[in-house]
C-alpha cells in the first residue's frame, strides 16, 4: 500500500531519532517504530506535541514465550495513519510513564498495572481500577500463565477515594446499584451545598474477562462475543473486529457486503441517538418529548427486527462480509419506515427546540473545556461538541463510508465554521446527535443502490500466526479500536478492545464541576457512556 | 400551544394497542431452536462442537439430543451448520420455575402458547390486584450484563407497552421493590452489590434472572471475572431465557413470579 503521509512521519521521526529506532516497518495504514523502553516517552512526546497525533490507545502483551518480554504498544492516530511506537520490558515488570506529557495515557497505564502486573513508573495514581479491592495481590489475568477459570478469595480492603476537605464539604455516594434501568457504576461527589466540588468516578463493575475470554474462543465465537461488548454498539464492534481479522488474513469483502455493514451501522447510529435524545427529554421532565421519541426507538428497533432477527442487531456481521442481506423487499421496507419516522422525528425535534423551558435546561450546562477534552484523549460526540474534528468514518474510511465523504469547498468551510460555534454544553451535544441522525437518514438512503456481487468472500482457513492488525468502526459513542494478535492454529493471541466509553468517562468528572447534583443525571445522559463498553 | 401539543399526540395515533394486537414477533426474528428431526451421530459431534455456549448437548444413552435455552444466545450457528436438522423458530424461548425446565430435547416439541402482550397484561393486572390491591414494584439490578437486556427493559417503559397500565412499575430503590429483576453473569465485581441489594428488599421478594447471562452466564461463561448466572449469588425464582429476551416475554415472566408469590 503506498500512503504519501505514512513515508512522510517515517521520514519527520527518522529525521530526529534515526540512532534510537531499531525498526521501522508498515502494516497496511499502520506505521510500527521499534524502540528502546529508555526512548520511548522521548518519542512518544514528540509524536504527540510536534506531529498532534492523538493518542489512541496502549496495547500490552504477554509475549514472553516469544522472547520478547511483555511488549507495549503506543499507539497514536494522526489523520489515517496509525503510528505503533513499540517497546519491550525485557526482563523488567516496570516501564516509564507517559502520564506526565500525555495525561490521556493515565487509564490505560492502570489497565496494564493491573492486568498485567507492570509498574508505570511515574504515574502518580496506581489504585486499581480493573480488579477492584476485594481481589488478592498478585492476581494478573492477561498473563498466559493465567487460568481463565481461577477463582480468587476475596479479600478486605478499602479503596482509597480522593478526600476532599474542608468547612462544609460534605460526600455523596451513589451506586453502584443506580435508580433507574441503567448499569452499574459507583459516583462519589464532594458538594458544597449543592455545588460539586469533586466528583470521583468508580467503574468496572461490570468487568467480565472479555480480553482473556476471547483468547480461549475460535474466531467466529469471539465475533459473537464482539457484538456483546456492548449490546448496543454490537454492529460497529463486530465490524472493528472482522475488520481486524479481514486485514489479517488480506482479504477485502465485496461491495455488497460493505454497503450493508454501512446501512447496518448507521441504522444502529439512529436508533441509539433518538433513544439518548428521549433520554435527556425525560431527564429535563418533559416526557412528553421522551414518549414521542421512544415511540420512534421502538419503531426502528422493529425494523431491526425484520431485517436482521434481533431488535438490537445481533448477529449482523460475519469475519469476510455480512450474514443477513438486504432484499429488494427489505429496501423497501427501510425507505418507507425511515421516511415515516424522518418525518416524525423533524417534527419532535422542532417541538423541543421551540420549548424554552428544555432548552435553558440544556444550554451551558455540563460543559467540557475543549483544552480538557483534547488532553484527556476524548471521542466521537464527546470530542465533537467542543469542536474537535475526528470521525472515524472520515478519518478511516471503512465499510463504504468513502462514496460518502463527498463535500464540496463551500460545505467544507461551513463545516468549519460550525466546528468552531460549539460550546461543548449539552445542548450542543444534543445538536449534533439531531444533526447527525438525520445525516444517518441520508446515508443510509444513498447506500441503498447495492451491487450484486456476494455477501461473503472466503477467509483463508489459516491465518498467519503473530500477525496482528487495527480495526475500527464509528459507533453512535465515538471511534471504537480493536487490535487483534493471531496465535497459533488460528487461536486469539491477544484481542485489546477500546471502546468510545473508555476514552470519554474521564471527561464526566470534569463536565459537573460547574454544575449542581441535580445536573448529573442530565449531563450524563447527555455524554450517553456504555459501562459495558468501558468494563470488558 | 395545547393544541398544537394535543395534535402532536392524536398525530400519532393509538400506538399501543394497534401494534400489540398481533402475537409476537415478524417472521423473520431469531427465535428458540428447534429440531426438525432426530440428529444423527456425526451432527451431534458437530452440534456440539459449533456452538459457543454450550446449550447444545447430546445424550448417550438415548443417542438424542439436548438444549439449554438458558444458555442459547440464538447466534443460529447450529442451523447454519445443520439447516436441515435444526431450525431456527420465530418464537422465543418462554421464562420457567426451575432451571431444568428450560432444558428442551430432540424429537416432539411443546410450542409456547401463543399470548399477545395485552393478553399477559392483563392476566397479570387482575393478579396484582388481587395480591396487593396496588401495584407491584420492580428494582433492576444490572449484574454485568451487556446493556441487551436493559434496552429491552427500558422498552417495556416506553408508549407502546406501557407497563405502568397493568400495575408494574420501575422504583428507585430496593426497600420498595417486590421484585428484583437481575440481568448479567453475575460479575465477581457486582457480587457483593447484588448481595446487599436482595439483603435490602422486605420480604415476600422474588427474583427474576433475565437473559442468558443471568441464567447460565451466557456467552460470557463462568470465568475469574464472572460467578456464570445469578443463581450462584442469590436465590432465583424464575428463568426468563433470550439474548436479549423481548419485552412480551419479560411480562411473561413477570406473571409466572406473582403467581409463585404467597404471601407470607
Amino acid at each position: 500500500m503506498n500512503n504519501a503521509n505514512l513515508e512522510n512521519y517515517a521520514k519527520e521521526i527518522a529525521a530526529k531519532f534515526s540512532n534510537k529506532i531499531a525498526k521501522v516497518s508498515q502494516n497496511n495504514d499502520e506505521l510500527h517504530l521499534n524502540v528502546k523502553l529508555d526512548d520511548m516517552p522521548k518519542i512518544c512526546d514528540y509524536i504527540y506535541k510536534n506531529l498532534n497525533a492523538r493518542l489512541a490507545t496502549i496495547i500490552c502483551s504477554d509475549e514472553r514465550k516469544n522472547a520478547a518480554g511483555f511488549v507495549i504498544r503506543y499507539v497514536f492516530e494522526k489523520g489515517d495513519v496509525f503510528i505503533f511506537v513499540i517497546v519491550s520490558t525485557g526482563q523488567g515488570f516496570s516501564f516509564p510513564s507517559i502520564v506526565s506529557h500525555i495525561p490521556a495515557a493515565t487509564l490505560y497505564e492502570r489497565e496494564i498495572k493491573d492486568m498485567f502486573g507492570l509498574i508505570p513508573v511515574g504515574n502518580p495514581d496506581v489504585r486499581p481500577l480493573v480488579l477492584h479491592e476485594h481481589w488478592p495481590d498478585g492476581i494478573f489475568p492477561l498473563r498466559k500463565e493465567f487460568e481463565l477459570e481461577t477463582k480468587a478469595k476475596r479479600q478486605d480492603k478499602e479503596y482509597p477515594f480522593l478526600r476532599v476537605q474542608g468547612e462544609g464539604i460534605c460526600e455523596i455516594p451513589v451506586g453502584p446499584v443506580h435508580a433507574g434501568i441503567i448499569e452499574p457504576g459507583h459516583f462519589r461527589f464532594s458538594v458544597l451545598g449543592e455545588n460539586i466540588v469533586n466528583l470521583e468516578t468508580r467503574l468496572f463493575y461490570t468487568h467480565k474477562g472479555i480480553e482473556k475470554l476471547a483468547e480461549s474462543m475460535r474466531l467466529d465465537e469471539a465475533l459473537l462475543l464482539s457484538e456483546r461488548i456492548s449490546g448496543d454498539e454490537s454492529v460497529a464492534n463486530s465490524s472493528a473486529f472482522c475488520q481486524a481479522i479481514e486485514k489479517i488474513a488480506r482479504v477485502e469483502i465485496p461491495r455488497r457486503a460493505k454497503k450493508i455493514r454501512t446501512v447496518f451501522g448507521e441504522l444502529e447510529r439512529i436508533y441509539n441517538h433518538v433513544g439518548t435524545l428521549a433520554g435527556m427529554s425525560t431527564d429535563t421532565s418533559f416526557p412528553f418529548g421522551a414518549a414521542r421519541l421512544n415511540i420512534l426507538k421502538e419503531r426502528l428497533m422493529r425494523l431491526n427486527e425484520s431485517l436482521s432477527g434481533s431488535r438490537i442487531l445481533f448477529g449482523v456481521n460475519r469475519i469476510g462480509g455480512v450474514r443477513c442481506d438486504i432484499t429488494d423487499e427489505n429496501k423497501k421496507l427501510i425507505l418507507e419506515t425511515l421516511s415515516e419516522i424522518s418525518d416524525d422525528f423533524g417534527k419532535v425535534t422542532l417541538l423541543l427546540k421551540s420549548k424554552s423551558s428544555f432548552m435553558d435546561r440544556l444550554r451551558g450546562t455540563g460543559a467540557i473545556p475543549k483544552k480538557i477534552a483534547y488532553d484527556l484523549g476524548t471521542v466521537g460526540i464527546v470530542a465533537r461538541c467542543v469542536g474537535i474534528d475526528i470521525d472515524a468514518r472520515r478519518d478511516h474510511p471503512y465499510g463504504s463510508y468513502y462514496l460518502h465523504n463527498h463535500k464540496t469547498p463551500q460545505e467544507l468551510i461551513q463545516h468549519q465554521i460550525e466546528m468552531e460555534k460549539r460550546t461543548g454544553d449539552a445542548l450542543a451535544r444534543f445538536e449534533i446527535r439531531v444533526d447527525e441522525v438525520q445525516d444517518s437518514f441520508e446515508i443510509i438512503r444513498e447506500s441503498l443502490d447495492l451491487e450484486n456481487d456476494s455477501l461473503l468472500t472466503s477467509v483463508p482457513e489459516h491465518l498467519e500466526p503473530f500477525r496482528s492488525s487495527l480495526g475500527w468502526a464509528e459507533s453512535h459513542r465515538g471511534q471504537t479500536l480493536h487490535w487483534v494478535m493471531i496465535g497459533e492454529n488460528n487461536s486469539i493471541f491477544r484481542y485489546k478492545i477500546r471502546t468510545a466509553s473508555f476514552c470519554n468517562w474521564p471527561v464526566v468528572g470534569q463536565a459537573v464541576l460547574n454544575d449542581i447534583v441535580p445536573d448529573f443525571p442530565l449531563v450524563n445522559k447527555s455524554l450517553d457512556l456504555s459501562y459495558s463498553g468501558n468494563d470488558l | 400551544m395545547i393544541k398544537a401539543s394535543r395534535k402532536g399526540i392524536v398525530g400519532n395515533g393509538i400506538e399501543t394497542i394497534k401494534n400489540l394486537a398481533n402475537p409476537l414477533s415478524s417472521k423473520n426474528y431469531r427465535g428458540s431452536v428447534i429440531f426438525a428431526v432426530e440428529p444423527t451421530n456425526d451432527q451431534r459431534k458437530t452440534l456440539e462442537d459449533i456452538c459457543p455456549t454450550k446449550a447444545l448437548f447430546s445424550i448417550k444413552e438415548n443417542n438424542a439430543m439436548g438444549l439449554d435455552n438458558g444458555k442459547c444466545i440464538t447466534c443460529g450457528y447450529c442451523s447454519e451448520a445443520a439447516s436441515k436438522t435444526i431450525e431456527i423458530s420465530n418464537k422465543p424461548a418462554i421464562p420457567v420455575n426451575v432451571k431444568s425446565q428450560m432444558i428442551g430435547y430432540s424429537g416432539p416439541q411443546t410450542l409456547s402458547s401463543e399470548k399477545s402482550y395485552e393478553q399477559i397484561g392483563n392476566a397479570l393486572k387482575e393478579k396484582i390486584q388481587k395480591m396487593f390491591g396496588r401495584s407491584l414494584a420492580i428494582r433492576q439490578v444490572d449484574a454485568g450484563s451487556c446493556n441487551g437486556c436493559e434496552i429491552e427493559i427500558a422498552a417495556l417503559n416506553n408508549p407502546i407497552y406501557d407497563i405502568e397500565r397493568f400495575g408494574i412499575h420501575f422504583v428507585a430503590s430496593p426497600r420498595h421493590a417486590d421484585v428484583l429483576l437481575v440481568t448479567g453473569p453475575a460479575s465477581r465485581n457486582m457480587e457483593i452489590a447484588l448481595l446487599r441489594t436482595y439483603e435490602a428488599t422486605p420480604g415476600p421478594k422474588i427474583v427474576i434472572a433475565v437473559g442468558a447471562c443471568a441464567c447460565s452466564g451466557g456467552i460470557f461463561g463462568d470465568t475469574y471475572a464472572t460467578t456464570g448466572g445469578i443463581d450462584k449469588v442469590v436465590p432465583v425464582d424464575v428463568y426468563i431465557p433470550g439474548c436479549p429476551p423481548r419485552p412480551e416475554i419479560l411480562l411473561q415472566g413477570l406473571l409466572l413470579a406473582v403467581n409463585k408469590m404467597k404471601l407470607e
